[in-house]
């Protein structure tokens, strides 16, 4: 049947969504891999009782004396709690300011170097055709690989430690930035761009005195938010050996550290929490 | 030169045979137009006559599809000015478009002194990319804002202005600018009658010795903008004549035209030799070529 009509694709596009859910589960019962485990409530709950005796709460109220007994009951070594988690407390200090630092660092770098693409890829500034579609397959290709793969590529480029999670954030949030960037140069008043043009003002200067006072404030807004992602982002990228938090956590996992991994989870809470109290509050002011 | 054609050099304006097409339509059709330098003309007609493409057509910001166009003796079309020459005519045509284009975040004086921008050279043009600008200027600046009694608001961002104050800026960026052509489309639009008559004189100061170009719809404010007056209609010119001779009737007439949105009605009172002149010719006017439409 050949209808010429045209229909309205909603109910055509919600059946092809309700299909391919259907396929994926499916596929997934069928290789039996639709499980939840063993004992899943019973693992929930030691977790969970494991999660919330954080080390730090821990070594204040519970035992002091740390014992440490060979198989028949000799006391080898006693150590004091508190000194021992103080010392865990100081690393996490040092690994959240470097993981504020990786994302600092690796925030500017990205938005510097997607403010250029992000002109060329703006399509109200009337860039060069060829220029501009590099510009936005550049940006593209840098938002579709993850600030970890970049990672694991980059601690082989330059190795282990705080650079190569600077430069995986920036390449990865150049991408992020230049569509941002580039957004809010098309939503902006193109005819004030154009009265500034016509009083015979050269590209630097109508960039200077039209685009960038109007655009300032989202750009401003744009780096907030993908700085306070980054600082998400990078508590991640220790476990590649990037540097920061994230090699804590990769420690306190493999260790089954379950009190350690909640001070840990706390301590990446109230960074992200404190920052995003901090940049609300810049916005605001700018706006 | 024989005396009925002007010397080039006299003229600020000289067209012929100037087209411009948007889909499908002429969108401007001008045979032939001649403004001699420091003449002040107004351009009146009802929306989509073909106005603002006029004066985008003078500015440079469209290019005609046909025809030959020469502002301030530059040839703008057949061939497109090349990038260099054109930024030197828009030095010398300064603009107040319909809604004033003012930079919003930008100071009243800041904005003032982008009428400046285009003569800087040198250290001083890539200075004025942080907004430092030469002494001289930031004393014209401020004279013209005075002029324009906007001197004790120089420190205030423009966004937080009334509709008439922002006309006063957009004045003093003018002013400062000293154009040899302004072009003024609907300067007065969105203000109160005073303040509108304040513009006008204002816009008058402004282009003191030079070729005002300016568009409006007020007949009570044609008199004060120009002596000549061209009626649009559709794209073509049907009327060209003293701002002094202009009938009152004869504007409605015009602006009548469109309103009845079919082909327009023939107009009372156009027979040759009487005071106004208007064309006979006022049907929608299709592009020549086979463009497929609805």
């Amino acid at each position: 049947m050949t209808s010429r009509r045209q229909r309205h694709p909603g109910p055509l596009l919600a059946a092809a969504y309700a299909a391919l859910v259907l396929l994926c589960l499916a596929t997934l019962w069928h290789a039996g891999d639709l499980t939840l485990g063993r004992a899943p409530w019973a693992n929930l709950a030691r977790t969970l009782a494991e999660l919330s005796q954080p080390s730090f709460l821990d070594a204040w109220w519970g035992p002091q004396r740390l014992e440490y007994r060979s198989d028949d009951g000799t006391l080898l070594r006693v150590e004091d709690r508190r000194v021992v988690e103080q010392a865990f407390l100081w690393a996490l200090a040092r690994a959240a300011w470097t993981t504020l630092q990786i994302a600092t660092l690796g925030s500017l770098l990205a938005a510097l170097l997607a403010l250029p693409l992000a002109l060329l890829a703006a399509r109200n500034l009337g860039a060069p055709r060829p220029l501009a579609l590099a510009a936005r397959a550049v940006l593209g290709g840098a938002r579709a690989v993850h600030t970890l793969v970049f990672g694991l590529l980059l601690v082989g480029i330059v190795g282990l430690g705080p650079v190569a999670g600077i430069l995986a954030i920036a390449l990865h949030s150049m991408g992020s930035y230049g569509k941002l960037h580039a957004e809010a140069i098309e939503a902006l008043d193109m005819a004030a761009v154009d009265a500034v043009r016509a009083t015979g003002a050269g590209p630097l200067q109508v960039f200077f005195h039209a685009v960038w006072p109007a655009v300032l404030p989202q750009w401003v807004g744009s780096h907030l938010y993908v700085w306070e992602f980054n600082i998400r982002d990078s508590t991640v990228l220790g476990l590649i050996g990037a540097g920061g938090l994230g090699l804590l956590i990769s420690e306190a996992t493999s260790l089954f550290q379950w009190g350690r991994l909640a001070t840990l989870l706390l301590a990446v809470v109230a960074l992200v929490a404190a920052f995003d109290a901090l940049s609300r509050r810049v916005r605001q002011t700018l706006a | 030169m024989s005396p009925p054609q002007a010397h080039p050099d006299a003229l600020a304006v000289q067209a012929s045979g100037l087209r411009c097409a948007a889909g499908g339509l002429w969108v401007l059709d001008l045979p032939a137009l001649q403004v001699p330098a420091g003449e002040h003309l107004v351009v009146v007609g009802p929306n989509g006559a073909g106005k603002s493409t006029l004066l985008r057509c003078l500015s440079g910001f469209v290019q005609p599809a046909q025809g030959q166009l020469s502002v301030l003796g530059r040839p703008l079309a057949p061939r497109p000015l090349p990038r260099a020459a054109l930024r030197a005519l828009r030095c010398e045509v300064g603009q107040v478009l319909q809604g004033l284009h003012l930079v919003q975040r930008l100071s009243v004086l800041e904005n003032t002194l982008v009428g400046a921008l285009g003569r800087l050279r040198g250290a001083d043009a890539w200075r004025s990319w942080w907004r430092h600008y030469p002494a001289h200027e930031q004393a014209a600046a401020w004279q013209a804002l005075q002029a324009v009694g906007m001197a004790a608001h120089a420190q205030a961002r423009v966004d937080r202005l009334s509709g008439g104050e922002r006309q006063k800026v957009a004045m003093a960026r003018l002013l400062l600018q000293r154009p040899r052509l302004v072009l003024a489309d609907e300067p007065t639009a969105s203000l109160d009658p005073a303040a509108a008559h304040a513009a006008c004189a204002l816009l008058r100061q402004a282009a003191a010795g030079a070729t005002l170009v300016t568009i409006v719809h007020d007949p009570a404010l044609v008199p004060l903008l120009g002596s000549r007056v061209l009626g649009l209609q559709k794209g073509r010119l049907v009327l060209d004549q003293p701002a002094s001779t202009l009938h009152p009737s004869t504007l409605a007439d015009l602006y009548r035209g469109e309103a009845d949105g079919g082909p327009a009605p023939a107009l009372p009172g156009t027979q040759p030799g009487t005071q106004s002149h208007l064309h006979p010719n006022l049907y929608p006017h299709r592009h020549p070529h086979p463009h497929p439409h609805p």
